[in-house]
């Protein structure tokens, strides 16, 4: 009985504040447009929100871009110079520039009869040239730039669904 | 919040959205607009860059891996017809710094062929002259920035990329070999002649257009190629260059045509050397035809065939010992003159030489007793031999152009009896110097023949392929090679020969083969020979030497004997080889 009468009362609590509410947007009707008015600000703030993020999210892809293919021109420039100045330390160091400067420091060319031989153990030699490593696995591709990087946000998403739903296929098996 | 307020609120609020609005209807109408067509089309044609993506052509090094031929930065200079300022200037800084025809740039600048929006100045242009100009250009600038004034010079709108060219660092050294690329034709250069020609493809590695994005948010990976395969010759710099010296000095003193000298291991068949002249400088290869005119040969060592004459007698007489028709004693008496197929063959000298052996016959180069042992062995056995020996087919050096002439055997129309006595002592077939060395290597080394070759070892993607020594056929046995090989030590030694070299012992024949000028033989043009090799216990080169007519002496014995003593005295230094007392006395140790 007495549960009957306090649920009885909690209704009319209910009912008052209801009436209470309806009765103060009534008295002052600009309530509602602030509500209105609300509610579009909170929207706009969402948009505006997304939209900065994306605005500096675009902004620093583009930055990036532009980064990247400045890197490109750099290194082209780069293995231009490299090449450059490869060919001048070889004029530099050319038969007839070493032999030039050889004499110019005093040096003369030995005759047979002068050579002094010795055997210097473990020497081979001089050996002849080898820039880089002898054939082996091929090494695997490379690629510039990283594919997390390159991925879009559903890519990203159904990515991380599948690797979850692989996930709980194992624990299931 | 006052009553009041809301109408302004509400003012404001439509107001700015009536500005959204605005915007967006712009959006709508710039995308709908007549203009439109036009933006797209400044979007594609500006917003996509076409490149050509060419690698880097491959570097060519010597055995040691000094740079033999590499690449240099140069420039290409031209205008862009819409931002020229003032074209007085820039046809004045051309003009002075460039040395270009002022009227030409003058008149480009100003009066451009319709549709172009870029000119080419000049190309190859050296990073001091583009220094230049870019202080100059700096200097303009900063007196009259923007080029806004008109009476004030300015050099806007002159621009200039870089790009790679050939260069060849040594100079004409090995030019012979290395061949040369036509890098002034930037499209469709060429590498022409020796490992240029031969290995281009593999040099040039590869070429392709791409359409790349300027847009950043469409920002890709930009392809790459890689650089053409890089080459290790087995030429060693520094004998090549004491052999182009020699040679150099031996043609101009002996007043010969030309020459060449040519160095190989004859353990592995690697070429160490190959010197020939005339030589080009391949950084100025527009000058060919200065140096070789019509009909002649950019590298003798291998694009020419010539009658070798006596130095050929080392093969016939290999292939007698080899088949056990004579041994270094057996007699033989010249009565200097024998008949092969009626006709009489003489000896060089006319004479009769008497009571000899085999090894007086190698020593006095005997012509009468060479036929006898070629008729000894019989037509059959002679060409059976020499086919062994590749006469008459290419060594397949990796070299462009390899010249051979067709070996005349029995059976062929060509062929006469005559021509067993005759080829017994190198005249009536021809053969290119790299052919008769690769032969005559059998006998420096055990009687195994190897593939000559440049080519030591190639660098690509960043791993280097080492190449294998070939053998390509056992002619004779070893112990053949070592029986001749103490024959020729000795005749030399008896002959007291010019190309004796103090402390170490040597193998070799010389060679004087008449040149026939329409059909006959004549004795005052002659091809001078030699071929040798050592130390003849252990062989670490053999070595060919051919001085095309000679003037100072036609004999191959006093002109070109001289030049293998200078080889090998050159030799045994720079290949670090100790007198044979000193090497035996450390072996023993």
């Amino acid at each position: 009985m007495a549960e009957t009468k306090h649920a009885s009362n909690t209704k009319t609590a209910k009912t008052n504040r209801k009436n209470r509410l309806a009765q103060a947007f009534k008295q002052a009707p600009w309530r509602s447009r602030v509500q209105v008015v609300g509610g579009f600000l909170v929207a706009l703030i969402v948009v505006l929100i997304v939209a900065g993020i994306y605005l500096s999210i675009s902004g620093q892809a583009a930055t990036a871009g532009l980064e990247a293919y400045r890197l490109d021109l750099k290194r082209l420039d780069l293995e231009r110079q490299i090449a450059d100045t490869r060919a001048q330390i070889a004029v530099l160091t050319s038969a007839t520039n070493m032999e030039a400067r050889a004499l110019e420091m005093g040096f003369q060319r030995i005759s047979p009869e002068e050579a002094i031989y010795l055997t210097i153990p473990g020497y081979a030699g001089k050996q002849t040239m080898m820039v880089t490593t002898p054939p082996g696995t091929e090494p695997a591709e490379k690629q510039l730039v990283k594919y997390i990087y390159r991925e879009s946000l559903w890519d990203w998403l159904f990515t991380g669904i599948n690797v979850l739903s692989e996930g709980a296929l194992e624990v299931k098996r | 919040m006052k009553k009041s307020s809301f109408p302004r609120y509400s003012f404001l609020g439509a107001v700015l959205t009536l500005f959204a609005v605005a915007i967006f209807v712009q959006m709508v109408r710039i995308q709908n607009s007549a203009d439109a067509e036009v933006l797209n089309d400044w979007a594609n044609n500006y917003g996509y860059e076409n490149r050509t993506i060419q690698s880097e052509r491959g570097y060519i090094y010597d055995r040691w891996g000094n740079l033999l031929a590499g690449n240099k930065e140069v420039y290409e200079v031209g205008i862009e017809i819409k931002f020229v300022m003032n074209p007085a200037a820039i046809a004045a800084a051309t003009s002075k710094v460039l040395g270009l025809d002022y009227g030409f740039v003058f008149k480009s600048a100003t009066n451009p062929p319709e549709g172009f929006n870029y000119i080419t100045l000049a190309d190859f242009i050296t990073s001091e002259q583009i220094d230049e100009l870019s202080q100059l250009k700096t200097q303009y600038e900063n007196k009259n920035p923007y080029g806004a004034d008109p009476n004030k010079p300015s050099l806007r709108g002159l621009v200039w990329s870089p790009h790679l060219q050939r260069t060849y660092p040594e100079q004409d050294l090995a030019s012979n070999v290395l061949g040369f690329f036509t890098f002034y034709d930037r499209k469709e250069g060429a590498g022409y002649y020796g490992v240029e020609e031969m290995y281009g493809n593999l040099l040039s590695g590869v070429s392709k257009n791409v359409l790349i994005s300027l847009d950043p948010y469409e920002m890709q990976e930009i392809p790459t190629v890689p650089p053409g395969a890089s080459l290790v010759l087995t030429i060693d710099r520094e004998i090549q260059r004491s052999m182009e010296k020699i040679l150099d000095h031996a043609v101009a003193a002996n007043k010969a045509d030309s020459g060449a000298i040519i160095v190989m291991n004859p353990r592995n068949g690697e070429i160490l050397a190959m010197a020939n002249t005339p030589r080009l400088n391949p950084n100025t290869y527009w000058n060919y035809n200065d140096y070789f005119p019509a009909g002649s040969s950019y590298n003798k060592s291998v694009n020419q065939v010539y009658e070798p004459g006596s130095v050929f007698k080392v093969i016939t007489m290999a292939a007698a010992l080899d088949a056990g028709v004579v041994t270094p004693h057996t007699p033989f008496f010249d009565t200097g003159q024998i008949e092969v197929g009626g006709w009489t063959i003489y000896n060089w000298d006319r004479g009769a030489w008497g009571e000899q052996d085999m090894v007086g016959c190698m020593q006095h180069s005997l012509n009468v007793c060479l036929s006898w042992v070629a008729t000894q062995l019989g037509p059959e056995r002679f060409y059976d031999y020499l086919e062994r020996f590749g006469i008459g087919h290419r060594t397949n050096i990796d070299l462009a152009g390899e010249e051979v002439y067709p070996l005349s055997v029995p059976g062929d129309p060509t062929w006469y009896t005559i021509n067993l006595a005759t080829n017994s002592f190198g005249q009536g077939l021809a053969v290119t110097p790299i052919q008769l060395l690769t032969a005559a290597s059998a006998i420096a080394n055990d009687g195994k023949m190897m593939a000559p070759h440049v080519l030591k070892a190639y660098i690509q993607n960043g791993q280097q392929y080492d190449t294998a020594p070939q053998v390509v056929g056992t002619p004779i046995s070893a112990e053949t090679a070592k029986t001749l090989t103490d024959m020729l030590a000795i005749s030399l030694e008896q002959e007291a020969s010019d190309a004796l070299v103090e402390g170490y012992r040597v193998a070799g024949k010389t060679g004087t083969a008449e040149i026939a000028v329409n059909g006959q033989y004549t004795s005052n043009q002659t091809n001078a020979s030699f071929i040798g090799w050592g130390p003849v216990d252990d062989p670490q080169f053999i070595v060919y030497i051919w001085l095309e007519k000679p003037r100072s002496s036609i004999w191959g014995s006093i002109v070109a004997a001289p030049v293998f003593h200078d080889v090998v005295q050159e030799l045994v230094v720079l290949m670090g080889l100790p007198p044979d007392d000193v090497r035996l006395s450390l072996a023993e140790k």
